[in-house]
């Protein structure tokens, strides 16, 4: 019986303990994110800014055949769907978002220097929201189901690689990029929010 | 008619075809901006061109990316006119919407051009709501807090949207805003306020990555008139530092007498004693020097009577170093006494003080090989070449009586008294005329003066008194003025008339003159005792004479009696020397011998002899000197 008491209570103590540390861990996730995205930003106009005119004419027909390399990723594209979302699903497909861009991220060509960094920070980012997977995980694992989907778009997505889309493809890569980033700041926040006891989360 | 008919005909089908060139297609409208106010919905707004003429219509229609359906809008009215509002269903995030209006009319229609929008880009937030603005007290200063509410739309407690804020901040007359970001809390504070200023403020949000919404409206507010702590604190400071300085400065004054002894020390001004300033300025110099005058100076109760002055003069011949090595030793020791002031090895000056007369004869006395010997031995034999001079100048004085210029040796000396004023002698070789003058004119303050042998007309020695110190017991003589060496020192108060010095026993005298002793005056010492020595007569015929007995006094002056007689005492001085009586027939101490014998009862020392009152003796004595044989016999111990 005390044997059983005790182990409740260390058990309870390492909840407790987790939660109090995952508010800071999504703290730091969505900290690290949103400097992503906003390096993401930064990348994507240094670009089109780069570009001619004439390119971008292009740029703006072309963009709309073509899909970001993410889209399989099933993703909440509203806010209801969001709310409606749990935050082990929400963190799931943060995951899943964060690592599809790590492999393409070294990719990301350019002269500044931030670009370098970013392979580096996915990873980190992604080993943050693992651990909060698995602090908040408390039922069936979705990895596996997701872990076999991800080959197969690498594999077609690389293959359709051209020498004259380069530049259209660095276009692409960029805005996708971009707007992944947002989305799993986003699903981070909401996550965040609604795990942080205030009620007012963002102060 | 039929004509007027067609015409018209023609001008309305005229009419009909211009009016319709008149219409046209719709021109190409243009989106100007879409907007989402929450990140769920969104509104785009169109600019219609020329319409043609003719009712033209607008259609939005929309493309989501990767699909190729095409959806009109579906809320054409919501948002106002050409605008079309996209409610939630419609709207998705993260998705390319590729949005083109069409204009139509009769005529035709015009697309626009297409546009793509991500909805999560294009958010504008509405402005903040329910701005408050207080004024708060902060230990007596106030401050104005704002406070608002994010717009009722943006859901920011779910974290669906995270807003940043912005206020700023004016006082109602000045032109530029202060600007400041509040980040996302919804509550700021602004210090440093005017009192009694009147502020405007407005309030602004934007989302993370979207566009600033609007100003909010203004807030008005007045700041109520507070105390000016500022200028009370100031004037405390101000009355407290004026109370400070005026401290110091009556601080200052009151020791500005030690400020100016320490900033300009003050000039040290002459003190000589009797130096009076004031005669100084007032210019008159005789008054001066003669308030410099002091009655006591020169100091007349010193009492060391071995720095008086020995006056003498000496003369020296050649063989020095005998008559150096024959030096007493009371001489020695006055000379010794006098070792430290510089010697002047020129024999033939007239003025030396005793001291450095004394160091010659010191030196003299102690090495003849002494370089200084050398080099006064030019000095020597000119003085030795003026000595024969001298000689028969003094026998010649001898009779005059003047002068006893005896010499036994080749330097002359002659010393001036001790006391002021002293004249001063020319350092070159004196003419013997000028040194016995010279040697007349010393006028010292003492009353003792040199009566001349047999000359009842006495030099006007007055004050003066010398020593003719004929270098002491030369034996050696050159010719018959025997050398005396006397020293006549005497007190300032004792008042020896003279002492005269001897002539040759060569002199008439009687036969109790032939044992005239010759009395040498050593000193004076403190105690106002006339030290006298016995001088060896006929030792310079003789030669070879031995010197003189060391420290023997022959003689010494007791004193002076009131009625002016000197009283002298003989003393021996710690040689039994003069045991006269036994002493053998021996020139050297002949003289001293026989003047014992004439005194039986004479002690070796502590005689006191009565001296015969000088001056009135002058009339008995043939000589007026006085001898030791004539004292002797008026002995009275």
């Amino acid at each position: 019986c005390l044997s059983v008491v005790l182990l409740l209570s260390v058990v309870c103590l390492g909840v407790s303990s987790q939660q109090i540390t995952d508010g800071r861990l999504f703290s730091i996730a969505v900290g690290r994110v949103q400097h992503l995205h906003l390096l993401a930003q930064r990348l994507f106009s240094d670009f089109e800014s780069s570009l001619q005119t004439e390119e971008q004419r292009q740029l703006n027909k072309i963009f709309l055949q073509d899909f970001c390399n993410s889209d399989y990723i099933i993703s909440p594209i509203d806010k209801h769907e969001t709310q409606r979302s749990s935050v082990l699903k929400l963190l799931s497909i943060s995951y899943r978002l964060v690592e599809s861009w790590e492999f393409p991220s070294r990719s990301l060509s350019g002269g500044s220097a931030p670009r370098i960094q970013i392979s580096p920070k996915l990873s980190e980012l992604k080993t943050g929201i693992l651990l909060l997977i698995k602090a908040n995980q408390d039922g069936a694992d979705l990895f596996p189901d997701s872990s076999a989907l991800q080959l197969a778009p690498y594999g077609n997505y690389y293959q359709s690689l051209g020498a004259d889309e380069s530049l259209r493809r660095t276009y692409e890569l960029l805005a996708c990029f971009k707007k992944d980033m947002h989305k799993v700041e986003t699903y981070l926040t909401v996550a965040k929010c609604r795990l942080s006891p205030e009620a007012n989360c963002t102060l | 008619m039929m004509r007027k008919v067609i015409l018209l005909l023609l001008l309305l089908c005229f009419t009909a075809h211009t009016r319709g060139k008149l219409h046209s297609p719709p021109a190409k409208p243009g989106l100007t901006s879409c907007r989402s106010p929450e990140k769920e919905t969104f509104t785009c707004w169109w600019k219609p061109g020329s319409d043609g003429g003719l009712p033209t219509t607008h259609a939005l229609y929309y493309r989501k990316e990767s699909s190729e359906t095409v959806y009109e809008c579906p809320d054409y009215h919501t948002a106002g006119e050409n605008s079309c509002f996209f409610n939630k269903n419609d709207t998705s995030i993260w998705v390319n919407y590729n949005i083109t209006v069409v204009a139509t009319n009769a005529l035709g229609r015009a697309f626009s051009d297409p546009v793509e929008i991500d909805v999560v880009y294009i958010v504008k937030p509405n402005p903040p709501e329910k701005v408050t603005v207080t004024v708060m007290e902060d230990k007596g200063w106030p401050f104005l807090r704002v406070s608002w509410e994010p717009p009722h739309k943006a859901d920011t407690r779910s974290g669906w949207i995270t807003l940043i804020y912005e206020l700023r901040v004016k006082l109602e007359e000045e032109i530029d805003w202060e600007m400041h970001l509040a980040g996302q809390q919804k509550m700021f504070n602004i210090f440093s306020l005017r009192s009694g200023g009147k502020y405007l403020v407005e309030v602004r949000c934007k989302p993370d990555h979207g566009f600033w919404s609007e100003w909010s409206s203004t807030s008005y507010i007045k700041v109520p008139d507070y105390f000016h702590r500022e200028k009370s604190t100031w004037i405390l400071i101000t009355v407290f530092s004026t109370f400070t300085f005026l401290i110091l400065m009556w601080l200052l004054h009151m020791n500005r007498h030690n400020l100016k002894h320490c900033i300009l020390p003050p000039v040290p001004g002459p003190k000589i004693k009797g130096f009076d300033k004031q005669l100084l300025k007032n210019g008159k110099s005789n008054q001066i020097f003669s308030a410099l005058v002091v009655p006591d100076f020169p100091p007349a109760t010193s009492s060391n009577y071995e720095d008086f002055q020995v006056e003498y003069l000496e003369v020296y011949v050649r063989r020095e170093q005998e008559l150096v090595l024959e030096e007493s030793k009371d001489l020695h020791n006055s000379c010794l006494k006098s070792e430290s002031s510089t010697s002047d090895c020129d024999s033939g000056r007239g003025s030396c003080d005793s001291h450095t007369l004394l160091m010659a004869k010191c030196r003299e006395a102690k090495e003849g090989e002494r370089q200084t010997d050398r080099e006064c031995s030019p000095m020597r034999t000119e003085a030795q070449r003026r000595l024969k001079d001298w000689e028969e100048e003094a026998l010649n004085y001898a009779h005059a009586g003047i002068v006893s210029l005896e010499m036994s040796s080749g330097r002359v000396k002659t010393w001036p008294s001790v006391f002021s004023p002293l004249p001063r002698y020319s350092s070159s070789p004196l003419d013997q005329q000028s040194s016995l003058q010279m040697a007349k004119q010393l006028s010292l303050s003492t009353s003792s003066y040199l009566t001349q042998p047999g000359h009842s007309t006495k030099e006007a020695l007055g004050q003066s008194y010398w020593d003719l110190c004929l270098s002491s017991k030369q034996p050696h003589l050159l010719n018959p003025p025997t050398p005396v060496c006397r020293e006549l020192q005497a007190h300032s108060d004792v008042n020896i008339s003279s002492i005269g010095h001897k002539r040759a026993p060569a002199g008439p005298r009687s036969p109790a003159l032939h044992t005239t002793e010759y009395v040498e005056v050593q000193r004076v010492d403190n105690k106002d005792t006339l030290l006298l020595q016995p001088v060896v007569q006929g030792c310079g015929r003789m030669g070879g004479c031995f010197q003189m007995p060391h420290g023997e006094v022959y003689s010494k002056v007791k004193g002076v009696d009131s009625d002016n007689v000197l009283l002298l005492q003989r003393e021996g001085m710690g040689e039994d020397r003069c045991p006269c009586v036994e002493q053998e027939t021996n020139e050297v101490t002949g003289s001293c011998h026989k003047s014992c014998t004439v005194s039986t009862t004479q002690k070796p020392s502590g005689c006191i002899y009565t001296a015969v009152p000088v001056r009135d003796e002058m009339a008995t004595m043939a000589n007026g000197y006085v001898d030791t044989a004539t004292m002797c016999t008026l002995h009275t111990c």
